[in-house]
């Protein structure tokens, strides 16, 4: 288990302020967030590189706010691996068991792990000239060679190609499954927080702005900020203005939401300045205005361009001057024939609709 | 027309003003070199004065680069590493006997660790007498040589990444083991270069050692007492072994530099 509490760093003339954050014991929680949001700053103090300045670091049910890095037995794994330059790849992960004393087990483990690994063929070999997955992987390895319960990992796919971030991506939830580490890991990408994370938080100007499940923060952002940043869909500045009486039991309503170009009737809880995101999968496409059950918001627009992806196709569409993005399946995308230029109606329903 | 391969007017003036450079810290060397017959340079060695020179000289700039290396590798990963108030002072301080005149210092350490002065009289009732002592000769070479040894060393644990030793931390080394496992390693070529610099930069040391020391000779301040004793026949064969002795420890430093290791 990690738990922070109200946890306070200043590094320089950066600062982490109050973050506090629970990984259960066994999970797996992500901390994502821009550059420079402060995501090594918080790893490096929970390994006890970094001292506190407020708060507790509690590790495994155990107060280790104070104790040198060497005492909290947490795996570290940094983004450019950090290699051991002057040591072979079996030097590297047998590390940390000759560190603690456990020499004789060292063989053993640098065999096991680098079979789960495929670096058996390497282990001989010297660290210099391996390729970014090569080396990613004995970070890894290293890590894990002393068992520790903790592993932290600090933006691990960044420097690697996208098939083998896809690759150590399987490769990490499955060892993570095996040795049942306690995982906090930080990046920039909510994919990996959607792929692997039972626990999420959003890092920005080093404080935590959201945490939740992968799921529900990104189905209710509850600042734009959040919203943009792990591209939940479109966001838009606008004006809630109520047209109808608040439900006696949810106190909800149903208001029209204004942009300036743009009217939504949405489903609201107040009134006045508000934001609204508009997810690309609550988004409908059709050619003609008749077709299928009509949502409460329909809109004409112009497709401007579309982003395929395997199974998906975002298709952007500008209605009224506001840009709009609908994720639909490749094959629809083809069947309704769009195109950039192609005319096409827009539906959304106005409880699809987010406010924040 | 491009002509290539045919230097330009300027790019003659480049190389032949480098070529002035180089002809004029070569040619005095190799001057002196070859004015010494290989049966002068025989002779010379059979000078018992000389060699117990050089061998003082041997001793005393080991013992010196030794305690640069004893007092100055923490202070070089301390300024490497740390970020702390007064830190660009404690740098310059380091640095401060580069620009002191050597003959300046010889007298600066005179009042600091003569017999007048409380260190002095300290150590010299625990029987370490410093001035006119085998000591006041390592005082001057550690002088000027503990800076360079430094700035080597501190450039040196620059480069090693800081993240490394964190890594070994969280590895279950404590500092002193992460250091001496990792950065020590890594660093230790470029701190051994830096202390080999040093020595050399001991070896040659006249202007404060003649003030403090002037006897037992060191092989700079005998070649000197030769010159101004007898002309420059008698100098020359203790100045080419001199010479012949730092250009082996500067092939040593060439070899030793970090951009000469293979990474």
């Amino acid at each position: 288990m990690i738990r922070l509490e109200q946890v306070g760093v200043r590094v320089g003339r950066f600062a982490l302020e109050d973050v506090t954050l629970e990984v259960p014991a066994g999970g797996y929680g992500l901390v994502i967030g821009p550059t420079g949001s402060g995501k090594t700053t918080l790893l490096e103090a929970i390994a006890g590189h970094t001292p506190l300045q407020r708060g507790r670091v509690m590790l495994r049910n155990e107060d280790l706010s104070r104790a040198a890095p060497e005492r909290r037995r947490v795996g570290f794994v940094y983004q450019h691996y950090h290699l051991f330059p002057h040591l072979t790849v079996a030097e590297n992960i047998g590390y940390g068991l000759g560190a603690a004393g456990r020499a004789s087990e060292a063989a053993g483990r640098v065999r096991e792990l680098s079979q789960m690994l495929g670096l058996t063929p390497i282990l001989s070999r010297s660290v210099q000239g391996l390729s970014g997955g090569e080396q990613q992987r004995i970070a890894l390895a290293r890590a894990l060679a002393p068992k520790p319960s903790i592993l932290l990992l600090d933006e691990p796919f960044a420097a690697v190609d996208p098939a083998t971030r896809r690759g150590l991506r399987r490769e990490l939830r499955s060892l993570h499954e095996q040795e049942g580490i306690t995982t906090l890991q930080v990046t920039h990408d909510f994919e990996d927080a959607m792929r692997l994370g039972d626990v999420v938080a959003v890092l920005a100007q080093g404080r935590i702005v959201q945490a939740g499940t992968p799921e529900a923060v990104f189905r209710y952002p509850n600042s734009a900020f959040v919203a943009e940043f792990i591209g939940t869909g479109t966001v838009l500045r606008g004006t809630v203005e109520r047209v109808s009486e608040p439900d006696p039991g949810t106190g909800r309503f149903a208001a029209r939401f204004a942009t300036g170009s743009l009217v939504l009737e949405v489903v609201a809880e107040r009134e006045g300045e508000s934001y609204a995101v508009l997810r690309p999968a609550d988004l409908t496409l059709s050619r003609t205005s008749g077709e299928g059950p009509a949502p409460r918001n329909r809109f004409l627009g112009r497709v401007t361009h579309i982003e395929r992806e395997t199974a998906v196709a975002q298709v952007h569409v500008t209605v009224e001057g506001t840009s709009l993005v609908a994720a639909v399946m490749a094959t629809t995308a083809e069947e309704l024939g769009l195109a950039p230029g192609v005319a096409v109606h827009v539906g959304v329903k106005a409880t699809a609709i987010h406010l924040i | 027309m491009i002509r290539r391969g045919v230097p330009t007017p300027g790019t003659l003036a480049v190389w032949l003003l480098a070529a002035i450079l180089v002809l004029f810290v070569v040619g005095p060397l190799a001057r002196l070199l070859l004015h010494s017959s290989p049966s002068g340079l025989a002779d010379a060695l059979q000078d018992r004065e000389l060699v117990t020179s050089i061998w003082l000289t041997v001793v005393t700039a080991t013992a010196a680069s030794i305690l640069s290396l004893v007092l100055g590798v923490p202070l070089a990963y301390i300024l490497a590493r740390k970020r702390f108030p007064g830190h660009r002072v404690l740098s310059g301080i380091v640095e401060l006997p580069v620009v002191v005149p050597h003959p300046v210092a010889g007298i600066a350490l005179l009042l600091f660790l003569g017999r007048q002065s409380p260190i002095g009289s300290t150590l010299a009732e625990l029987g370490l007498e410093v001035v006119n002592r085998v000591p006041g000769i390592v005082a001057g070479m550690l002088f000027v040589s503990a800076p360079l040894v430094v700035s080597a060393a501190r450039e040196a644990f620059r480069s090693v990444d800081p993240k490394l030793e964190r890594v070994a931390r969280t590895l279950g080394d404590n500092g002193w083991q992460a250091f001496r496992k990792i950065t020590l390693p890594l660093a230790g070529r470029g701190v051994l270069a830096g202390a080999v610099l040093g020595w050399a930069r001991s070896v040659s040391e006249f202007g404060s050692i003649v003030i403090l020391t002037y006897n037992p000779k060191v092989a700079s301040v005998l070649i000197y007492d030769r010159f101004t004793l007898f002309g420059l026949p008698a100098a020359v064969p203790a100045a080419a072994i001199l010479l012949l002795l730092a250009l082996l420890v500067f092939l040593l430093v060439q070899f030793l530099a970090p951009d000469r290791a293979d990474r």
